[in-house]
C-alpha cells in the first residue's frame, strides 16, 4: 500500500481541515446548493477522515506529525481519532437521510460537518506540547459551539433549557479545567494538586462526572440524533483524553474522591437509568451511567501506575463510543416508525420491524458489554484491573453489568417483544427500516465487533 | 519657584518646535477632518451627503496608518506635556479603530432617525482625537483636558437624538455621572499637585507626572498623597465604569443611541484604561504595593458586580452593558497584576518589564478583542430593526435566525467573542489576563475571572438562545441593507480569524 500520505502527515490535516472548511463553506454558500449537491459534498468532506481511519487500521501505526496544521496522533488519541471518524460517518449519513425534513437544511449539515471536524481535530492534536493543548482545546469549544445551536435550531422537547444548561455546565467545566491547565503551564510533568483538582473536577464535569451529569441527559434527549451520535458518541471523550494525559499519575489525594464519584455514576446513575419511561432519555442516561466503569479505569491506573487498567479504559471509550452512536441512530428509527419514544406506547415492534429489532438487540448486546463486542474487552480489562483492590469496589464495578442488563433488556422488551401495542396497531404501517437506514448502524456495530474480535487493532496503537 | 507659563522667557524656551507638531500629525489630522465634517455640512449639496462619512473614513484609514507607520519620538515634547512610547502607535490606531466602526454602524443609523450626520462626524473625530492625545500625556493638564474634551463629546453624542426620552435621560445621567468623576479627579490631582508643589527638588511644573512621581517616592506615607491618589483612583474608577462606581453604567449604556453605546463600552472605556496605565507606570508608580491592593479590589468587584447584575436583565441592551462591566474587571485585573508585578523590579527577568511592556500589550489585546466584540453585537442590534432603540427585549430577538441569518450569525460570533469561547479572539485575550494573574499568584482574582466567566455564559447565552432558537411560526424576513449587515459580520468573522490566527501561530512556533 502506498502510505506517502500517511507518512507526510498531509491526510491527517485533510481529516480535519476538509470537514470544518466544507461546515463553513456550507454555512456561507450552501443555500444555493440543491439536496443533491449538499449531500455530495457532505460525502466528499467524510473521505479524508475515513481514509486516515483504513491507514491507521491497516497500519497499526500512528504516522507523522501534519505539517500544516501541526496535528499529530498520539496513542489515546489515535484510537479516539479512529471511532470518531466511524462515529462522526454513520452520524453523517444520517443527518443526510434528514436533510428533506429539516428546515435550513444546508446550516443544519454545516454545523454538523463543523461539529464532526472539530471532534477529529481535538483527538488529532497532541496532548504533549503546549500548543497542541491548547489547540486540542479550541477545537473541542469549536465543536461544543454547533452542538448548542443544532440543539436549539433543530433539537426536540425541552431543547430551549437543555441548551442552557449543557451551555453552562460544558463552559463551566471548560474554565475550570482550563485553570488547571494554566496553573501547571499546559505541562503534565508540573501538575500538582491544585492544578489536578481543577482538571479532575473540570474536564470530568464535560464527560458527566457525577454530581456534574445533570446537563447530559436532557442535553441528549433534546438534540438532533447526528449530534446526540457525535457528542455522547465521540467528543465527550475529549475530556477522558485529557484527564489520561494530565491527571492520571497526578492524582493524589484527589483518588478516593474520583472513587466516590465514579462509583456515582456506576451505581446511582446506573439505578436512574432502571427508571425511565422514554427510549432516548434511556439511552442518554445510560451513556452517561457507562462513564463509570471508565473512570474506575482511570482511577486504578493511577493508583497501580500500570498500563492494564488505562489500556481497557481507553478501549472502552472507544467502544462505548460505537455502541452509544448506534443506539441512539436506532432509537430515532424507532420514533421514525412508531411516532414516540415513550415505552409504555410501545410494544411488539419486532413483528412489524423485525431488522430494526435485530439491530436494536444487537446494540443492546453491545452496550452491555457481551464478548464478541468491544466493550467487553473495555469492561472485563477494567475489572481485571481492578482485582487487587477491595472487595466492595470490585462488586459495585461489577454491579454495573447487571444493572445495564436489566434495564436494557427490559427496554427491549418492552419496545420490541409482546403483542403489538393497541395505539400502535391503529398507527399505518411504515414498514422495516430501509438499506441505506441500516447503514449507518450496522457500520457501527461492525467496527464494535471488529475491535470486538480483533482488540490488537486498538492495542497495537496503544503500544506502539 | 516661579510657573513656567507666566514668565515670558519660559514661555519662549517652552514654545513647540515643528518636531512638536510632527509628532502628533495624526491627532492633528483627525481633528481636522472633524473641521471638514463642519465644512461639508455647509457645501456639500443633499445629494452628495454620502461623502460626509467617506471622506471621514478614508481619513481615519489615513491617520491610522500614519499612526501606526510613523517611529515614536522618544523624550518630552511639547515642553513636557506629551510623552510618547512604544505602544503609542497601537493605542492611537485602537481609538481610530472604534472611531471608524462607529461610523460605520452609527452614520446610517443617525441619518435614518433624523439626525445630522455631519455633526455625528464632527464630535466623533474630535474626541478621538482628544483620546489619542490622552494616551501620551506626561502632565495632568493634557491628560485632563484630552479627558474632558472626550467626555465632552460623548456627552453629546448620548443625547444626540434630541427627540428620543431615553437618550435624553441618559445624557443627563452622564452628564452629571461625568461631572462628578472629573470633580473627584481633578481635586485628586491638586492633592497631588499640592504634594510636589511642596517639594523644592521638583523644579518648576508640579503638574508634570515626573515630579508627582519624585514626590510621592519622597514621601509614600504623606496623607496628601494617599488621599490624592485615592481620588484621583475613584475618578478613573467612573470613566472606566468600575465597581463600585458602575451606577451609571446600565441606565446610560441603555438609553444612549446604540452606536453611541458601542463607543462609550470601547473608545470611552479604554481612555479610562490607557489613563489608568499612564499613571500606573508614571506618577502614582511609587505607591504601587497600595495600588495592587486598590486595583484587585475594584476589579473583583467589577466582575462580580457586572456579572451578577447582567445575570437578572431581560434586555439585551442592558445585560450588554453591565457585562461592560466585568469586562472592565478584566482589565483592572491585568492592571493589578502588573502593579503587584511590580514589586518585583530590579530583580532579574522581572517586574519592570511587565509593566512597561507586557501590561500594554496585554491590554490592548484584550480591548482589540473587545473592541471586535462589542462592535460586531452592537452593530447587529443596531441593524435590528425596535420601536424604541432603548428597550431591546431579549424576547425581540426571538428566531432572528430564521428573519435573518446574517443578523444572528454577527450576534453569536460577536458574543461568542465576548464571552470568551474558543476560538474567538476574546478567549485568548482572557487567557493572556488569566496567564498574567496566574504569574504574580492573585490566586483570588483567577477565581473570580473563572467563575465570572462561568456566570457571564447564562446572560450571553440567553441572548444568543433568543436569536438562534427555531420559533414555530417564523417572522418575516426582516429588510436590512447588506452594508448593515455586512460590517458586523466582517468584525463578528474576524474574532474567530483572529484567534485562529493566533492559534496557528502559537503552534507554527512550537508553543512557545
Amino acid at each position: 500500500m502506498d502510505n506517502a500520505l500517511l507518512a507526510s502527515g498531509t491526510l491527517l490535516d485533510l481529516a480535519v481541515g476538509v470537514p470544518l472548511a466544507a461546515g463553513l463553506l456550507l454555512l456561507l454558500l450552501g443555500r444555493f446548493l440543491g439536496r443533491a449537491s449538499l449531500a455530495l459534498a457532505g460525502n466528499l468532506a467524510a473521505l479524508p477522515a475515513l481514509l486516515q481511519l483504513g491507514f491507521l487500521l491497516t497500519e497499526g501505526r500512528l504516522g507523522a506529525p501534519s505539517p500544516v496544521g501541526g496535528f499529530l496522533l498520539e496513542p489515546v488519541g489515535a484510537v479516539l481519532f479512529g471511532m470518531s471518524a466511524v462515529v462522526g460517518a454513520a452520524a453523517l449519513h444520517k443527518a443526510l437521510r434528514q436533510l428533506a425534513d429539516v428546515r435550513l437544511p444546508h446550516a443544519y449539515l454545516g454545523l454538523i460537518l463543523i461539529l464532526w471536524g472539530g471532534t477529529l481535530g481535538a483527538f488529532a492534536s497532541p496532548l504533549t506540547t503546549k500548543a497542541g493543548v491548547i489547540a486540542a482545546y479550541v477545537l473541542h469549544e469549536v465543536a461544543l459551539i454547533p452542538t448548542f445551536v443544532l440543539t436549539l435550531h433543530w433539537g426536540g422537547e425541552g431543547r430551549r433549557a437543555a441548551a442552557m444548561q449543557m451551555a453552562i455546565y460544558l463552559t463551566l467545566g471548560a474554565m475550570v479545567g482550563l485553570a488547571g491547565l494554566v496553573l501547571c503551564d499546559f505541562s503534565p510533568g508540573q501538575v500538582g494538586p491544585s492544578a489536578a483538582g481543577l482538571i479532575l473536577l473540570g474536564f470530568g464535569a464535560l464527560v458527566s462526572l457525577f454530581p456534574f451529569h445533570s446537563w447530559a441527559a436532557p442535553g441528549y434527549s433534546a438534540a438532533p440524533t447526528p449530534v446526540s451520535m457525535i457528542h455522547a458518541g465521540a467528543l465527550k471523550k475529549f475530556g477522558l483524553a485529557v484527564l489520561i494525559a494530565f491527571v492520571v499519575g497526578n492524582l493524589g489525594a484527589w483518588s478516593d474522591l474520583l472513587l466516590w464519584l465514579a462509583l456515582g455514576n456506576t451505581v446511582l446513575l446506573g439505578v436512574v437509568c432502571l427508571a425511565q419511561r422514554d427510549l432516548k432519555q434511556l439511552v442518554s442516561w445510560s451513556s452517561v451511567a457507562h462513564m463509570g466503569p471508565i473512570f474506575l479505569g482511570l482511577w486504578v491506573a493511577d493508583r497501580t501506575g500500570q498500563a492494564d487498567g488505562l489500556h481497557a479504559a481507553v478501549l472502552l471509550m472507544a467502544a462505548h463510543g460505537l455502541s452509544a452512536a448506534a443506539l441512539f441512530a436506532l432509537a430515532h428509527e424507532v420514533r421514525t416508525k412508531a411516532g414516540t419514544y415513550r415505552i409504555d406506547e410501545l410494544g411488539g415492534l419486532a413483528a412489524r420491524t423485525p431488522v430494526l429489532a435485530a439491530c436494536f438487540i444487537a446494540a443492546t448486546m453491545a452496550s452491555i458489554g457481551l464478548p464478541g463486542f468491544g466493550n467487553f474487552w473495555g469492561e472485563f480489562g477494567i475489572f481485571l484491573a481492578l482485582r487487587d483492590q477491595a472487595l466492595w469496589v470490585q462488586v459495585a464495578a461489577a454491579s454495573t453489568v447487571v444493572v445495564s442488563a436489566v434495564y436494557m433488556l427490559r427496554a427491549v422488551a418492552a419496545v420490541f417483544h409482546g403483542p403489538l401495542n393497541p395505539e400502535l396497531a391503529a398507527r399505518r404501517d411504515e414498514g422495516d427500516i430501509g438499506w441505506t437506514d441500516r447503514l449507518g448502524p450496522l457500520a457501527l456495530l461492525a467496527a464494535s465487533l471488529a475491535i470486538g474480535c480483533l482488540p490488537f487493532l486498538v492495542t497495537r496503537l496503544l503500544r506502539p | 519657584m516661579s510657573l513656567p507659563l507666566l514668565s515670558l522667557d519660559a514661555f519662549r524656551q517652552a514654545a513647540p518646535t515643528a518636531a512638536d507638531w510632527q509628532s502628533l500629525l495624526p491627532e492633528i489630522l483627525v481633528a481636522a477632518l472633524g473641521l471638514v465634517a463642519l465644512v461639508q455640512a455647509l457645501v456639500v449639496p443633499a445629494a452628495a451627503r454620502w461623502l460626509i462619512p467617506t471622506v471621514a473614513r478614508l481619513g481615519l484609514l489615513g491617520a491610522g496608518w500614519l499612526a501606526l507607520t510613523t517611529p515614536t519620538v522618544a523624550g518630552p515634547l511639547f515642553a513636557g506635556l506629551v510623552e510618547q512610547d512604544a505602544f503609542t502607535g497601537t493605542w492611537r490606531s485602537l481609538f481610530i479603530l472604534c472611531a471608524l466602526l462607529t461610523s460605520l454602524i452609527g452614520s446610517r443609523f443617525f441619518r435614518s432617525r433624523g439626525a445630522d450626520e455631519a455633526e455625528f462626524h464632527h464630535v466623533l473625530l474630535v474626541l478621538t482625537a482628544a483620546l489619542m492625545l490622552l494616551a501620551q500625556s506626561a502632565h495632568v493638564a493634557t491628560f485632563f483636558v484630552a479627558l474632558e474634551t472626550a467626555t465632552v463629546g460623548l456627552y453629546i453624542l448620548v443625547g444626540f437624538l434630541r427627540t428620543s426620552r431615553p437618550a435624553l435621560e441618559a445624557a443627563v445621567k452622564y452628564l452629571v455621572a461625568g461631572g462628578l468623576s472629573s470633580a473627584f479627579l481633578l481635586m485628586g490631582f491638586v492633592l497631588l499637585q499640592g504634594l510636589a508643589g511642596a517639594d523644592p527638588a521638583n523644579g518648576a511644573d508640579p503638574l508634570a507626572f515626573g515630579s508627582i512621581a519624585n514626590a510621592l517616592a519622597g514621601n509614600p506615607q504623606s496623607p496628601l498623597g494617599l488621599v490624592g491618589a485615592a481620588l484621583v483612583l475613584v475618578g478613573i474608577g467612573f470613566k472606566v465604569g468600575a465597581f463600585p462606581f458602575h451606577g451609571w453604567v446600565p441606565d446610560v449604556y441603555q438609553g444612549a443611541p446604540t452606536p453611541t453605546t458601542a463607543l462609550l463600552a470601547t473608545a470611552s472605556k479604554a481612555a479610562g484604561v490607557v489613563g489608568l496605565l499612564l499613571l500606573v507606570q508614571g506618577p502614582l508608580f511609587p505607591l504601587h504595593e497600595r495600588l495592587a491592593g486598590a486595583l484587585t479590589l475594584l476589579a473583583a468587584g467589577s466582575l462580580l458586580a457586572g456579572n451578577l447584575g447582567a445575570l437578572g436583565s431581560t434586555d439585551a441592551k442592558r445585560a450588554l452593558a453591565l457585562s461592560g462591566v466585568s469586562h472592565a474587571g478584566f482589565l483592572l485585573a491585568t492592571l493589578a497584576a502588573a502593579a503587584k508585578f511590580a514589586g518585583l523590579a530590579g530583580e532579574p527577568g522581572d517586574g519592570s518589564t511587565m509593566l512597561a511592556a507586557m501590561a500594554p500589550a496585554i491590554l490592548l489585546a484584550y480591548l482589540l478583542a473587545y473592541i471586535l466584540g462589542t462592535f460586531a453585537t452592537l452593530g447587529a442590534l443596531a441593524a435590528t430593526p425596535s420601536e424604541d432603540d432603548a428597550r431591546r427585549p431579549l424576547l425581540g430577538l426571538r428566531g432572528l435566525i430564521a428573519r435573518d441569518g446574517s443578523l444572528a450569525a454577527s450576534l453569536t460570533l460577536g458574543i461568542g467573542s465576548l464571552a470568551g469561547i474558543p476560538p474567538s479572539a476574546g478567549f485568548f485575550a482572557k487567557l493572556l489576563v488569566l496567564f498574567a494573574l496566574a504569574s504574580v499568584q492573585s490566586w483570588l482574582l483567577l477565581g473570580l475571572a473563572v467563575v465570572s466567566v462561568a456566570i457571564s455564559i447564562h446572560y450571553y447565552f440567553s441572548i444568543v438562545r433568543e436569536a438562534v432558537s427555531r420559533t414555530e411560526v417564523p417572522g418575516e424576513r426582516l429588510v436590512t441593507r447588506w452594508q448593515d449587515r455586512a460590517v458586523p459580520l466582517a468584525l463578528g468573522s474576524a474574532t474567530v480569524l483572529l484567534g485562529l490566527a493566533i492559534l496557528v501561530s502559537w503552534a507554527s512556533s512550537g508553543g512557545r
